[in-house]
């Protein structure tokens, strides 16, 4: 009988507690629980110069830095409630499975079979793929690289991009991928691959006196913010920051501060919608 | 069911299954040179350890310090990207063959040198004793005798060795694991893809250190 009395009581107290949390928040489960940490908990890039670059020991800085730091803002009301994680191609998925991170913004470009896996929020930056090659290979375009080998990141989107252009045109490409971006660079100076390439911004960071960078360009690659599926309040957030830091030229201003290309926002909304509308017809079809 | 290991992402992994099949394939055949320039390369440092000449030895030893207290990745990355400025360039099939052989041939010289020990040094004079040269008795009586001691932990350096192709990965060596991290990164399906992968090297590795542990069993009865 006392065992039972406890049982009740219990279960009252978990109501009553239940019903004051629900009619305090009004925010999402999501959003609720990143202001009970009090902190938002990001990944980034720290080698990517401009984007998430991190000196040896150092604090992190770029434009996804700084739109991280936005967000914390936003959600918990001080840009330095964000705890940087520095994460690679291979780490960013699992890490925001597992739950370890709530956002991962490491130029990780939207594509309609990614948006399967994770969800994005709509691009905050577009970057087309370059090629970067040895000044003394004599390499002047897309076309003396029939028959070579590019080397290309893992988890890339380089390689589809590269392939596709290169039937197009007839040529037959080798790649080869590689984990990081110094070891692509690494490759490039052994003779390994003919060319580096990865999203332009990149490759500004690996530019000196032997290298060039090639005029060719290719697909447009938008970065957006990768979220585990189901956090539609945490999307929902980002995704109207983003178009609100679009409207009053934060967005632009980032761009220039952190010296990349001005970004054309009406082609950028024009490719993102054809890559959700892809995404659709991926999801029906499977 | 969302997540890593959603029967859409199971799916699509048997779709591609080839592709990794393809990279499986590329890993038994590394492993299989590697393993025999390895079994070469062990019986003849550990002979040499085993022999008289001072400075053959000491070049032995100088050998196995170095493969052994240096980690394989960065002997591999000296062979992918340092040897082509001096000019030597070879293909990743190669580069693992070699780099493996060296590495575990460090090891399995320590091996052979103490299952030539083992063996009762009454039996390399008895040998010698009938008229066979130092090389006849080796070969003929010693080294005979020297395989059952030495099997068991041979084949736990065949099963490290398999293992350790894995690293050909950092320099797109187009094996099983860097098929794994190119299909998983393509596709951002890591889940399946690494469970088959483990699987795959399981197939392997799981055999070879059963028959190890049966050799062993067997040469403690023997004994």
């Amino acid at each position: 009988m006392k065992k039972l009395w406890m049982i009740s009581l219990a279960l009252v107290l978990a109501l009553t507690l239940g019903l004051s949390v629900t009619a305090v928040a009004e925010d999402a489960p999501d959003i609720a629980a990143i202001k009970a940490r009090g902190k938002l908990l990001v990944g980034v890039k720290a080698d990517v110069p401009s984007f998430g670059y991190q000196e040896l020991g150092g604090e992190f800085e770029g434009l996804e830095i700084d739109l991280a730091k936005l967000l914390a803002a936003e959600i918990l009301g001080d840009e330095s409630a964000v705890e940087f994680t520095a994460v690679t191609a291979k780490t960013r998925g699992p890490l925001l499975d597992t739950g370890e991170l709530d956002m991962v913004i490491a130029t990780f470009t939207v594509k309609p079979d990614r948006l399967l896996q994770y969800d994005f929020s709509k691009p905050y930056y577009v970057d087309a793929i370059g090629l970067l090659v040895k000044k003394a290979d004599g390499i002047t375009g897309f076309a003396d690289l029939n028959g070579k080998t590019i080397g290309v990141a893992q988890s890339a989107t380089t390689k589809d991009a590269l392939t596709a252009a290169a039937e197009g045109a007839g040529y037959n490409l080798e790649f080869a991928e590689f984990p990081t971006y110094p070891d692509i660079k690494a490759a490039l100076d052994s003779g390994r691959v003919a060319c580096f390439s990865v999203d332009k911004a990149i490759l500004m960071g690996y530019l000196d006196e032997t290298v060039e960078l090639l005029p060719d360009s290719f697909a447009s690659q938008p970065y957006g913010v990768a979220l585990k599926k189901g956090n539609a309040g945490l999307l929902k957030l980002v995704d109207d920051k983003i178009a609100a830091i679009r409207t009053d030229g934060t967005a632009d201003g980032l761009v220039s501060k952190w010296n990349l290309p001005a970004v054309d926002w009406a082609e950028v909304d024009a490719y993102g919608a054809s890559i959700w509308a892809e995404a659709e017809e991926l999801a029906k079809a499977q | 069911m969302n997540g890593p290991f959603s029967w859409r992402n199971w799916l699509t992994w048997f779709q591609d299954w080839q592709y990794f099949l393809q990279g499986f394939g590329r890993t038994l055949w590394i492993s299989f040179l590697g393993l025999f320039f390895t079994l070469l390369i062990g019986v003849a440092v550990g002979l040499v350890l085993c022999g008289k000449s001072r400075a053959l030895k000491r070049l032995c030893k100088a050998y196995m310090s170095f493969f052994q207290n240096t980690p394989l990745v960065i002997q591999v990355f000296i062979y992918y990207n340092m040897l082509p400025k001096l000019g030597i360039m070879m293909g990743t099939v190669t580069i693992g063959v070699v780099s493996l052989a060296l590495y575990t041939g460090a090891y399995a010289a320590d091996i052979v040198a103490s299952a030539i020990r083992a063996v009762p040094l009454g039996q390399m004079e008895a040998a010698q004793s009938q008229g066979f040269s130092y090389m006849q008795s080796m070969m003929r009586v010693v080294l005979p005798q020297a395989v059952k001691v030495g099997l068991p932990p041979m084949t736990n350096q065949a099963v490290n060795l398999i293992k350790n192709s894995s690293v050909m990965a950092v320099v797109a060596g187009g094996e099983l694991m860097y098929c794994t991290d190119s299909w998983s990164g393509n596709n951002l399906i890591y889940g399946p893809a690494f469970v088959m992968t483990g699987i795959l090297y399981l197939i392997i590795c799981l055999p070879t250190s059963m028959l190890a542990r049966h050799l062993e069993k067997r040469s403690l009865k023997d004994a």
